[in-house]
């Protein structure tokens, strides 16, 4: 920081390090490529780095399921038994899953091209609805199935025999849950309770340091409020340390990096895809323990029968239940409404209240997928303004406060 | 800021060039893929938002533009449908939970005030339930699994097709403060789930055709003769009902049309399915080896074949795929044409997607001289992507 005394006596010039704005925002106001501010080179080495890690996990967790879903249907020809072909075929259905999000999170990095201006990032959402269907309709199969082996009523259901093997599955499927539920692998043991999570806890990324996000402005932070998922209900105590938008401009320089690296482990939510795949394990873990309560129960007192189907709807239901925040999720984004996380009016006023501007028209701000948002309005400003300057303050505004850097402004004279 | 202000159209373009981006494609009237046309919907589809010319300066034009059409919601109700969506959505600014129930009491009475597809639908949808369920009972008490089975299969369908009166219904819905665009993609989605259970009926049916090979048991099927005519006569009245949709390819004006031939094929690869079980019985009693395994892969095939179309062209509108009715040339020809005004410096891009078939929005970003007047560029800018059919269109100019 210098400080100059002007030769004229009282006026002090203080002029700040600002390491940021200026030629960088100009450079960066348009690009030149098809599918700009989401392959800068930054975001792209960031967004591929993250998509490799969550392909990696879904890979192993596709081989551990083939290798399962082998010992079962070999074991299951062995003994003879429907059941454990039957789980064998939940497998299977499993790993299906798991191959649509494997592919939904390749196919959402190509390049993009002239008929697909903003990229493929789409894909991943497509993906995870496609999955979600399956899960339902899995879910109906069970429920037929209960049903018919009630009608068949064919002598026995061995207990013992089912309680067995939703035992197995129950076991492979926290397995998995864990593989893909561990969201850091910084080594240090942090236990955010099992893959079971019916506390719904450690989903969210936790504070510790590790990863050098580098934010452009030294000076503003943004932690930008992201809406967490939570599986099944809202833990509202969880969200008691996000209230918290934006950072004041003078913050000491330490406070900030540990701020911003608070902000960016909570905007490192998991991949929609994984997410997708995690609650199809999820809910197959639900299914086994109704399978081993159900099974428990008929092995305890073998007339009771009707338990099996009693179990299944039961667990079935809860099944669906832990799927409709991200099917809301899902279909939010593909109605282009306004993500949660941003807050529409406050952007509005906000853009109103600077000098130069009149009205804000045709606001509308929508996601490509989570994560990335694109907002274009029509702007109204007084006759004798300098429009470039007034889109520069508003672009920066907008990046600024709500971290949306793809933006389309038209501005209009009065 | 009243919701109102948000959405003012400047479109600064006379009203006579809205009608010449249908007729520059090719596309006349006579085109037999757009036989369906004689329908209400059409003149809908012309042209979703006047364009209204720039007078800033006049605060007494009504400036929000809407459809008319016969079968718009009565006005009485859009107003009441507005008061309880501000009344549900105005707590906090983007209103993330809109009261469930109000949003169905709502749907029910568009639904009574629907259109002629709206009702047939409906109509189709308590048989298709009514049916179902005499067979699930007569399954639960006979003891017949494959009652039962085909019950359930009934009802899968059943449930889509209900959310896809619902996404009929709430797509007349305004545009409101989250969702900008307005409800209309919702059929667009419901396209896409139709043709997604069309997809997976399609790999099971494969999938049990194969089990019929291994495992080459074909007695079950015979006493579902009755149940399979009864289920071929219920989707041939909904194949019926739906007769204009009932093509492979479409061109598809609105996103209605997306609906209905989801709906059309949906119950037309029933009946398919249907036709496929009652041949593989003759076949069987016959005496044809592998009747089933024919049929059964004969119909997955169809099915599969019947639906792609629909499945890439959903997929497209979901994806934010360029449109695919604004041939590539003639979005060079705009470039060309913008490119050679004496300020413009060049284009930085111009992205463009379908909200849903017929509502196309674009972002255009060019780069100006300094100092130049930007609204003769505005003007010209929107004037041209206009009459390529661009409703929403924002164009940021750069002076570099």
């Amino acid at each position: 920081m210098e400080v100059q005394n002007s030769e004229h006596g009282h006026i002090i010039e203080v002029c700040g390090d600002v390491p940021a704005a200026g030629p960088s925002l100009a450079g960066s106001k348009i690009c030149g490529e098809a599918a700009c501010g989401f392959s800068d080179p930054k975001t792209s080495s960031e967004d591929a780095k993250e998509r490799s890690a969550a392909m990696q996990k879904l890979l192993i967790a596709v081989i551990l399921c083939v290798i399962f879903m082998s010992v079962e249907v070999a074991g299951g020809i062995k003994a003879n038994s429907l059941s454990i072909l039957t789980d064998a075929a939940h497998l299977l259905s499993d790993v299906a899953a798991f191959a649509i999000s494997l592919f939904s999170l390749w196919a959402s990095g190509w390049e993009a091209n002239p008929r697909q201006s903003y990229g493929f990032f789409r894909i991943e959402i497509l993906g995870a609805l496609i999955s979600i269907q399956m899960i339902w309709l899995l879910t109906g199969i069970l429920v037929y199935e209960a049903i018919a082996r009630i009608i068949n009523g064919t002598g026995e259901v061995q207990g013992f025999l089912m309680f067995v093997v939703a035992a197995f599955g129950l076991v492979v499927n926290i397995a998995m849950a864990l593989l893909l539920g561990h969201d850091h692998d910084h080594g240090h043991g942090h236990d955010h309770g099992h893959g079971r999570h019916d506390h719904g806890h450690g989903d969210h990324g936790h504070t510790h340091g590790g990863h050098d996000e580098m934010h452009s402005h030294g000076i503003t932070i943004t932690t930008h409020h992201h809406h967490e998922r939570h599986y099944k209900h809202d833990d509202e105590h969880h969200h008691a340390y996000e209230e918290d938008q934006t950072k004041p401009l003078l913050m000491t320089s330490s406070e900030g990096e540990r701020k911003s690296k608070y902000g960016a482990k909570q905007r490192k939510q998991r991949n929609i895809n994984v997410q997708g795949a995690y609650l199809h394990v999820l809910g197959d873990s639900i299914q086994s323990v109704g399978v081993m309560i159900g099974g428990a129960i008929i092995w305890y007192k073998p007339q009771w029968k009707i338990i099996d189907l009693i179990c299944t709807l039961l667990f079935s239901a809860i099944v669906l239940g832990t799927t409709i925040r991200m099917l809301r999720n899902i279909l939010e984004v593909l109605m282009e409404s306004t993500p949660r996380e941003i807050d529409a009016t406050k952007l509005e006023k906000g853009l109103c209240e600077m000098q130069e501007v009149v009205a804000v028209h045709e606001l509308h701000i929508w996601a490509i997928t989570v994560g990335k948002v694109l907002l274009a309005c029509h702007v109204i400003i007084k006759s004798e303004a300098d429009a470039d300057m007034v889109l520069n303050k508003v672009i920066d505004y907008i990046r600024r406060e709500y971290n949306i850097s793809h933006v389309t402004i038209q501005v209009e004279r009065l | 800021m009243e919701k109102s202000d948000s959405f003012k159209y400047y479109y600064p373009s006379e009203k006579e060039s809205q009608n010449s981006w249908n007729t520059g494609f090719g596309l006349s009237v006579s085109d037999r893929r757009l036989a369906f046309s004689r329908q209400a919907s059409f003149d809908q589809a012309r042209e979703p938002h006047t364009p209204v010319s720039i007078n800033l300066n006049d605060p007494a034009k009504p400036l929000l533009a809407r459809s008319v059409s016969n079968i718009d919601i009565p006005t009485g109700l859009f107003y009441s449908l507005d008061e309880s969506n501000k009344y549900s959505g105005e707590g906090n600014g983007s209103a993330q939970k809109f009261s469930f129930m109000l949003f169905v009491f709502s749907i029910l009475r568009i639904m009574r005030s629907g259109n002629r597809y709206m009702k047939r639908l409906f109509v189709m949808i308590s048989l298709n339930v009514a049916y179902s369920t005499t067979e699930l009972v007569i399954g639960l008490f006979t003891g017949r699994v494959g009652l039962v089975s085909d019950a359930f299969h009934l009802t899968f369908g059943c449930g889509l097709l209900t959310f896809s009166l619902f996404a009929m219904a709430a797509s007349r819905k305004q545009p409101d403060r989250v969702y900008t665009y307005g409800y209309k993609r919702l059929e667009a989605l419901s396209a896409f789930t139709n043709a997604l259970f069309l997809l997976f009926m399609s790999f099971s049916l494969a999938v049990e055709g194969l089990h019929a090979f291994i495992q080459d048991e074909s007695e079950h099927k015979h006493y579902l003769i009755v149940s399979a005519v009864t289920n071929l006569l219920v989707n041939l009245i909904g194949v019926w009902f739906f007769r204009n949709y009932a093509r492979i390819n479409l061109v598809y004006r609105n996103a209605e049309d997306m609906n209905y031939h989801s709906v059309c094929l949906h119950v037309l690869a029933d009946s398919i399915r249907s036709a496929g079980l009652i041949l593989a019985s003759w076949l069987l009693s016959l005496g044809v080896q592998n009747a089933e395994v024919l049929c059964l892969g004969l119909v997955s095939v169809a099915v599969f074949m019947l639906v792609m179309p629909l499945f890439k062209a959903t997929g497209g509108i979901l994806l934010q795929m360029a449109p695919p009715r604004i041939p590539t040339s003639a979005l060079s020809k705009c470039w060309r044409q913008i490119n050679a005004r004496e300020d413009v410096l060049e284009i930085a891009q111009a992205r463009f997607w379908e909200f849903v078939p017929g509502h196309v929005v674009g972002s255009v970003s060019i780069q100006v001289k300094k100092g130049m007047d930007d609204r003769t560029t505005l003007q010209f800018v929107h004037g041209l992507y206009h009459d390529l059919g661009v409703q929403n269109l924002t164009v940021q100019t750069d002076d570099v």
